[in-house]
């Protein structure tokens, strides 16, 4: 039952795992190359939304957000006819965010799909906002903010979930059992917020469930509008309300955040330099993960316990690729 | 897993495809372990958080063998994944239809708040379609939950009503069952799983307005609950046969019993259903639990749990419903287990 529990809360796992030998340089040029491409500049007020699903209205199962074709594993994970229903609903819940974010000003949208089901793949592109760039496909640069940079405005999270080990709705955090940064736990969430923080840009907005939420005021302070779309009563249970409902908290909430923004409510999240980061894969993953990350040479990780990791970085950026590296690992 | 997930379609659903429980071995953690079995009362206060107050709440309970037309439990009711057929999307949509049918009669009648429980397995408590359910309801949807079928049910809700009920375990309805048991009494008195429902809402002042499904359910039902309003959609004439009304014709009736089911309810005349304390309550386990040595022995030794009379049958007393829904669960949570 640990086992299941652990199963259902995992969105980015698999016990199938390619051995990876260390990086070659060839390798580390080509993803160097990826990296230093970069979303084309807009006028405006910028919008970045990363959509997330096991967060959004309705959800409560990862049954109905996984296509079930990620990797070999994931094959009978899927009820392909609910998946293929929140993938609509997720569209429409990005919809009405951007509308809301154009209410209040904003003229320039990123979406960069944040959810790993369909391998990052889960927006129907011919339902998004025919405004947006969307931000699609596996593996990419950072993960699940690729292509921010200090031009943006601001910065969504929607659909996001709660923290690995909290009692939240299929609550997980990337591979990691534990995470930190200078001893503060961070959620997905956070972790992102970093990133963009580096860069000057601040979270306006989060939607998830109840527990999602708190968790994150803890980690970013009150500054951001927080949309409770669903309250958690079991990992794979909720007190949910309608899609419609839904996406009207989502439509007023990104005006606000928007207004905050544009009135400079809002600091970016930062940390202290350096950033010490530790943390821990998850202990459902075989042996072959922990060889996977120890083969990440372009990082200088140092092993702190059998399964847990140090990096020591001025850098958050560098973290985010260090999470993208070990994404790779799990999931290639 | 898969075998798990059959197990899980089987609790709420007939007692005819039940043989699976022996083989693989068993985690035996207690019970009590696992994720939202003591989250009754954490679930309690997160609905209260949205419970609206000075207007008319309805809790609608949404089961599935008690819709209109509905027969068969292997096709109908279970779906593809699950070794059912593509007819079950269908039925997701009927019982959405009437629980949107309900919702608008109790509208009608003045009810101002609409709190929608999934109340069948087939899908692990996720069958109602969320984009096409009325957009005012909010719907507890998922498993596992607390109290499978009253989560977060409260002294706020001002009255229960069921949809696609099914009658007692061992009476003539169709895809007959009651949750994990054979029986089930407090103080004596027999109760489905509409009486489950309406003995934990009794006991904090919430009436049962209104059941609808078969004929045998209605029957059972209001001799257990007295004058509530009854829809019945289907006359069964096998535990896989009905003359079945128009799902159309079903859905008038639906609105129209909410209607009148909330006009009497504001009027008073719909009583919640007391029992006097303590509750003796006395189960008997379903046959193949009962003969299951692991789960006989597991439900015997939760707290107040006393051996009584034959195989797989206890005693419990209580002054609690609460404890009773959570008792239940417990069960539910074993007999689950792989």
């Amino acid at each position: 039952m640990n086992r299941r529990i652990a199963a259902l809360s995992m969105l980015l796992v698999t016990s199938w795992i390619a051995v990876l030998s260390a990086q070659t340089d060839a390798q580390i040029a080509r993803t160097n190359g990826f990296r230093a491409k970069t979303v084309a500049h807009e006028a405006g007020f910028r919008v970045f939304i990363v959509p997330d699903m096991e967060g959004m209205g309705s959800a409560v199962d990862s049954r109905e957000i996984l296509a079930g074709n990620e990797t070999p594993a994931y094959a009978g994970r899927s009820s392909p006819d609910y998946w293929d229903r929140f993938r609509l609903l997720l569209t429409k819940e990005v919809n009405a965010t951007i509308a809301g974010a154009r209410v209040a000003g904003a003229r320039s949208f990123v979406v960069n799909e944040g959810h790993g089901g369909n391998l990052f793949a889960n927006i129907l592109p011919w339902d998004l906002d025919t405004a947006a760039m969307l931000v699609r496909g596996f593996p990419k640069p950072l993960v699940m903010i690729t292509g921010i940079d200090s031009t943006f405005g601001t910065l969504m999270f929607t659909g996001a979930h709660a923290n690995a080990g909290s009692p939240g709705v299929m609550p997980h955090n990337f591979a990691f059992d534990a995470f930190t940064i200078n001893d503060m736990k961070l959620n997905e969430v956070g972790i992102n917020a970093l990133i963009a923080g580096e860069m000057g840009v601040s979270v306006s907005l989060v939607s998830g469930d109840d527990v999602l939420i708190e968790e994150t005021r803890g980690m970013l302070g009150k500054g951001f509008v927080g949309i409770v779309t669903k309250r958690a009563v079991g990992r794979s249970a909720a007190i949910t309300y309608s899609p419609a409902h839904v996406r009207t908290m989502l439509r007023d909430g990104a005006a606000e955040a928007v207004r905050r923004e544009r009135a400079g409510g809002i600091p970016p999240f930062t940390l202290p330099k350096p950033y010490r980061v530790d943390f821990t894969l998850r202990a459902s993953y075989p042996d072959s993960v922990v060889t996977g990350v120890k083969a990440l040479r372009e990082f200088k990780l140092e092993q702190t316990g059998p399964r847990s990791f140090r990096l020591v970085t001025n850098s958050a950026r560098e973290m985010g690729y260090l999470l993208d590296g070990i994404e790779g690992v799990v999931l290639r | 897993m898969s075998r798990r997930l059959l197990l899980a379609g089987v609790l709420l659903a007939p007692a005819a495809l039940t043989a699976q429980t022996a083989a693989a071995p068993r985690d035996t953690t207690p019970p009590a372990a696992y994720f939202g079995v003591t989250e009754y009362q954490l679930a309690r206060k997160k609905l209260e958080l949205d419970m609206q107050r000075g207007g008319f709440t309805v809790y609608i309970i949404a089961d599935m063998e008690g819709l209109a037309s509905a027969v068969r439990n292997g096709t109908e009711m279970r779906p593809e994944l699950r070794g059912g057929t593509p007819q079950h999307e269908r039925f997701r949509q009927e019982m959405t239809d009437e629980v949107n049918a309900l919702i608008a009669g109790a509208r009608a009648g003045g009810a101002t708040q609409f709190i929608v429980n999934e109340g069948h397995g087939g899908t692990l408590f996720r069958n109602a379609l969320v984009e096409l359910l009325d957009p005012e309801a909010i719907l507890i949807r998922g498993y596992p939950k607390p109290i499978v079928m009253s989560t977060g049910l409260n002294p706020m809700v001002d009255g229960l009503m069921i949809v696609g009920a099914h009658a007692n375990a061992g009476s003539p309805g169709i895809i007959a069952h009651n949750f994990a048991f054979d029986s089930f009494t407090v103080n004596g008195k027999v109760l489905n799983e509409a009486g489950m429902a309406a003995f934990i809402g009794g006991e904090m002042g919430v009436p049962f307005l209104l059941a609808a499904g078969d004929d045998v359910l209605t029957a059972e039902t209001k001799e257990m609950l007295g004058p509530i309003e009854t829809v019945t959609v289907k006359t069964a004439v096998s535990g896989s046969a009905a003359i079945a009304l128009s799902p159309a014709r079903v859905h008038q009736l639906l609105r129209a019993g909410a209607e009148r089911a909330v006009r009497r309810a504001k009027a008073g005349a719909l009583k919640p259903l007391v029992f006097e304390k303590p509750y003796r309550v006395r189960l008997c386990l379903r046959r193949q639990y009962a003969r299951d040595e692991w789960v006989r022995t597991t439900v015997g030794r939760f707290e107040g749990m006393t051996a009584d009379g034959g195989e797989g049958c206890f005693a419990y007393t209580t002054s609690s419903a609460e404890a009773v829904g959570n008792l239940l669960n417990e069960i539910e949570w074993t007999v689950l287990k792989p």
